[in-house]
């Protein structure tokens, strides 16, 4: 039955099933599945992505490594890795990495803390839950440009209603756009309004496809809802959660339009002393008020660089600890 | 009306190391119900989808009637295929479900209302033509699912376990209308299942595959009473053949310290290359001996079933420090006089009802 | 026979969460228990502080700036709202925007829903060389930051002589990784293989089969996408921005340049960002329930 084969290692590997039979030859056929289909599908997608993302990100790469105004891109000028040590010299930049970071820490953490103890609320047996989840939204249909412009009426100096009613319990007026901390917070605050409820409706929907057997089992253990919370609900979020952080650190190192607006009067390039001035907003700054786009494409590729090192720290985090739990 | 014939056909799945049909040869007749049954893995499902077109063929062929169809599309093979989950378009009413396949070849609206209210009425399903599928009971959807087969008037059914959705009841009442209908429509039909009580209720023949290889095509009868193999006396049959080892001796074959009387010419053959024997008897015929007759087992468990009782016993090794090991037997007796659990029982097989195979190539010798 | 010498063990062991009794609905996944006081308290304020800023945009435009610092603050909109939103209108063409904001993000919605279907699903079920590293691709470029992409665009709707014509906002964001992404997720669940073998057995083209089965099982998800995607559209600011200004803009290109006045009028600013917001928050109650239902149906399929 089992011809032997003159290669040991194919005659051991084969040993417990029997070898193919030798049969009758083997014709290439067309193909009955038509998979050449599959790139008809995706031509569309892929000649726009082509175009206005592929083309755009190695021409970005290509101007990085160039000295290229605005107002005469031809006369480019090669300057090899020129604008990147030029960037990492640049204080400026410095200023704006931290200032990303501290939005980004001060805006992530709590919305995704607030995010997750709103959604369990949000699973408990409610009357009008539709109400709650659609106001809880809100926010999120709101635009960036609306929503600084309210934000920046709310936290202006002299007629802003915070003012009004921090003055009304007894505290002094704050300036919060000129002060670093106070403004940086203000940003963090609509970055934190905006997006909320939109995670607390993504947690909520994870929550909701944990098996309810698994509550009752624990129950049954004498778990706590405490300990419910804790031992079932978090474990079986954790991909979620793990999801909403990678989301929100991409939006917080793009941040743009809530610093460009923030001062309520017109566009500014983060404040007077720049206290909040982002990578998106300095990156903006060089390309379309210095029109140096050399400096605005290495700070672009700097920002993605940002992203894919966090990211990738993330995801070697997350590989750590699920082996360790093994 | 076309007979299906498999020709050497082989499919080897890229990167498998081993195909997952492997020159299977089938020639089924014209109005023929042939049942391609096995456990799963074994490559029924797959032989079907290269006989339907959704799987390659990529050696030998396949033809319907005289027609080589091993290259064509599914579309041009003139079958119709109900799938095991049905399959229906979930947004298309029943009726339009029925007419999708008679829409698509331009067939006359008339014509398929006509077609569609046929089958509906052959199916007992007038009164469902507007609903949709989601709006149906899981025995409606099977027979929307043939409905949409017949339909077609096609040269050749396929049907991929189309009952194992259904609940036990309606497995066992939809079977026989099936097989009814068939007879009533007389056309070709290869049907799968991994169940072997609806193959053998079923099927005209049936052909038993493991592992990719056809092991034994024919009738139910034949199948049950000469299994080519251990593994078809294994697979057909509920309980399952009992199929022992033991070691030839003048007579029989040696089971727990008593003799099994075993044909000589047929232990001879068996015995040739070893010096041992397997043989294999059906719960159903055993009978008790005296003690001192028969082989002795011990009984564990007693199933009671009403009609009849089966006695889950134990063989116990041999005395004589032979290699064989103790091996679990099925006995089906009388529910009065059934043995209680921890009695010793002696049985012997009745006449004519011992399989004999040989041990390495676990073939049956006759 | 055995099971009834376990039965009084068991009666003891629920007695003890059954002291607190709570309803529950066996079949449905997650955990169902109805809520406290404090729950209704925490949400209702969660609501009331995602609402108000809203509310207080519609407040804040009918009020001078000292009428708005006076305490205690006024919290009803009156009459000027409307003298201010006219004043709006008039120092930003908040209507047009409007007009255009509605056609930039139909084109969006429209183009976008469509490639993400068409590329989502043969990612899902068409087996074709390649296909791995290419939906790797999609899935890679939405880490992609949008800064990457604008300098290139600029110049070349700048050499097109695109700027402040639609299709400059239109084109470039057709690209959506996330759409092609989502509904491949849904139609890899939502749509059997049997299905579409099915097609085939009944002699359906590939793309008749894409019209007459593909499309209408993905229809919710291509609903959900849709709203998505208009939303975003409407939303979105930093392309438009740049590739338009204030004499074509959409919404959010008007509304950023607002308050470009020497003496920011808060009033006005914020009539503007009223009736530039009101449009979408109107369709937003209406169906906010399938939006809500739409985002936490992603989530799980994504």
């Amino acid at each position: 039955m089992t011809i032997a084969s003159d290669d040991p290692r194919v005659a051991a590997a084969a040993a417990p099933p029997p070898a193919p039979p030798p049969g009758p030859p083997v014709r290439r056929r067309r193909r009955l599945t038509r998979n050449r289909w599959g790139y008809a599908y995706v031509a569309p997608f892929f000649v726009l992505f082509a175009c206005f993302s592929l083309y755009p990100f190695l021409y970005t790469a290509w101007i990085s490594l160039h000295e290229v105004r605005l107002s005469d891109i031809d006369g480019a000028e090669f300057v090899g890795l020129g604008n990147y040590t030029a960037l990492l010299q640049n204080e400026f930049f410095w200023n704006a990495a931290r200032n990303t970071l501290t939005i980004g820490v001060l805006s992530t953490v709590p919305q995704l803390a607030m995010a997750l103890g709103l959604a369990h609320l949000l699973n408990y047996k409610l009357r009008g839950r539709t109400f709650y989840r659609v106001a809880m939204l809100m926010p999120y249909a709101t635009s960036i440009a609306a929503a600084t412009l309210v934000f920046a009426q709310l936290f202006g100096h002299d007629y802003g209603l915070i003012n009004t009613l921090l003055e009304a319990v007894g505290f002094d007026r704050v300036d919060w756009e000129s002060g670093t901390w106070t403004s940086q917070f203000a940003i963090s605050v609509i970055v934190t309004w905006r997006w909320t409820g939109y995670n607390a409706l993504i947690y909520l929907a994870a929550m909701q496809a944990i098996p309810g057997d698994l509550y009752e089992a624990a129950t049954l253990d004498g778990a706590s809802r405490w300990q419910q919370f804790l031992h079932v609900t978090i474990p079986a979020l954790k991909p979620t959660i793990l999801f909403t952080i990678v989301v929100s650190t991409i939006g917080a190192v793009q941040l743009f339009g809530e610093p460009l607006l923030f001062s309520g009067n017109g566009m500014t390039s983060g404040g007077v002393s720049n206290q909040y001035q982002t990578l998106g907003l300095l990156m903006y700054d060089q390309g379309w008020t210095n029109f140096h786009l050399g400096q605005a494409a290495a700070t672009a590729w700097a920002m993605f660089l940002i992203i894919l090192v966090v990211v990738g720290g993330y995801a070697l985090l997350a590989r750590r600890r699920a082996r360790a739990e093994r | 009306m076309a007979t299906v014939t498999f020709d050497s056909a082989t499919r080897m799945y890229p990167k498998a190391d081993r195909p997952a049909v492997d020159n299977l040869d089938l020639e089924i007749g014209d109005g023929e119900f042939l049942v391609l049954v096995g456990p799963s893995g074994c490559g029924k499902s797959t032989s079907l989808r290269m006989l339907a077109g959704l799987e390659e063929i990529d050696a030998g062929s396949i033809r319907i009637g005289d027609r080589d169809v091993s290259d064509a599309p599914p579309k041009d093979r003139d079958i119709a295929m109900v799938f095991q989950n049905y399959a229906l378009y979930p947004h298309m009413t029943v009726e339009q479900n029925m007419g999708f396949a008679l829409k698509i070849a331009g067939v006359a609206k008339d014509e398929i209302g006509r077609r569609v209210a046929e089958a509906a009425k052959i199916l007992d399903l007038e009164d469902y033509l507007l609903r949709r599928p989601k709006a149906l009971s899981g025995g409606q959807r099977q027979r929307v699912a043939m409905g949409r087969a017949i339909v077609r008037n096609p040269q050749v059914f396929l049907m991929d376990e189309p009952l194992s959705n259904l609940d036990a009841k309606l497995r066992v009442q939809t079977r026989t209308q099936i097989a009814a209908l068939q007879r009533r429509l007389a056309v070709t039909t290869v049907y799968v299942t991994h169940d072997q009580v609806e193959a053998m209720t079923m099927g005209d023949r049936v052909a038993v595959l493991r592992d990719g290889v056809l092991q034994q095509c024919d009738t139910p009868g034949a199948l049950y009473e000469r299994p080519a193999n251990t593994f078809v006396a294994g697979f057909i049959g509920s309980p399952a053949m009992n199929v022992v080892t033991g070691p030839a001796v003048d007579g029989g074959v040696r089971l727990a310290g008593a003799v099994l009387p075993v044909p000589r010419e047929k232990l001879a053959r068996a015995a040739a290359g070893t010096g041992r024997v397997t043989v294999g008897f059906r719960p159903e015929s055993l009978e008790t001996a005296p003690p001192g007759e028969g082989v002795p087992v011990v009984v564990n468990v007693v199933e009671q079933l009403g009609s009849d009782a089966f006695l889950y016993a134990t063989l116990g090794a041999d005395d004589d420090g032979d290699v064989l090991h103790t091996a679990d037997v099925v006995v089906r007796t009388e529910p009065r006089t059934a043995a209680a659990v921890g009695e010793t029982v002696h049985l012997r097989v009745r006449e004519d009802c011992l399989h004999v195979f040989d041990p390495v190539t676990q073939l049956r010798v006759d | 026979m055995t099971t009834l010498a376990s039965a009084p063990q068991e009666t003891v062991s629920v007695a003890g969460p059954v002291a607190t009794p709570r309803r529950r609905r066996g079949r449905r996944a997650g955990k169902v228990t109805a809520a406290g006081p404090l729950t209704y308290v925490l949400l209702g304020l969660t609501a009331l502080v995602s609402v108000f800023p809203l509310y207080w945009t519609a407040v804040a435009a009918s009020k001078t700036n000292a009428e708005l610092a006076g305490t205690p603050p006024p919290f009803l909109p009156d009459a000027d709202l409307f003298t201010n939103i006219g004043r709006a209108m008039e120092e930003a063409p908040i209507g047009l925007a409007i007009v255009n904001s509605v056609v930039v993000s139909s084109c969006i919605t429209v183009g976008t829903v469509l490639c993400s279907t068409l590329a989502g699903f043969a990612f899902a079920k068409l087996r074709f060389r390649g296909n791995g590293a290419l939906l790797a691709l999609v899935v890679g470029t939405m880490m992609v930051p949008t800064q990457l992409a604008i300098i290139p665009l600029f110049i070349l709707i700048a050499e097109l002589q695109w700027v402040d014509h639609l299709q400059a906002v239109v084109l470039p964001t057709l690209v959506s990784a996330f759409g092609v992404f989502f509904m491949r997720q849904f139609l890899s669940q939502a749509l059997p293989d049997e299905l579409l073998e099915a097609a085939r057995v009944d002699g359906a083209s590939t793309l008749r089969t894409f019209w007459s089965v593909v499309v209408p099982v993905a229809r919710p998800a291509m609903a959900v996408l849709a709203m998505l995607t208009f939303l975003t559209a409407w939303n979105d600011f930093f392309w438009p921005i740049i590739a338009l200004t204030t004499d074509n803009p959409t919404v959010q290109v008007a509304l950023a340049g607002l308050g470009g006045g020497y003496v920011p009028d808060t009033a006005v600013i914020m009539a503007g960002t009223l009736i530039g917001t009101l449009p979408v928050l109107v369709v937003f109650v209406v169906l906010g329930k399938q939006i809500v239902g739409g985002i936490m149906q992603g989530a799980v399929k994504g």
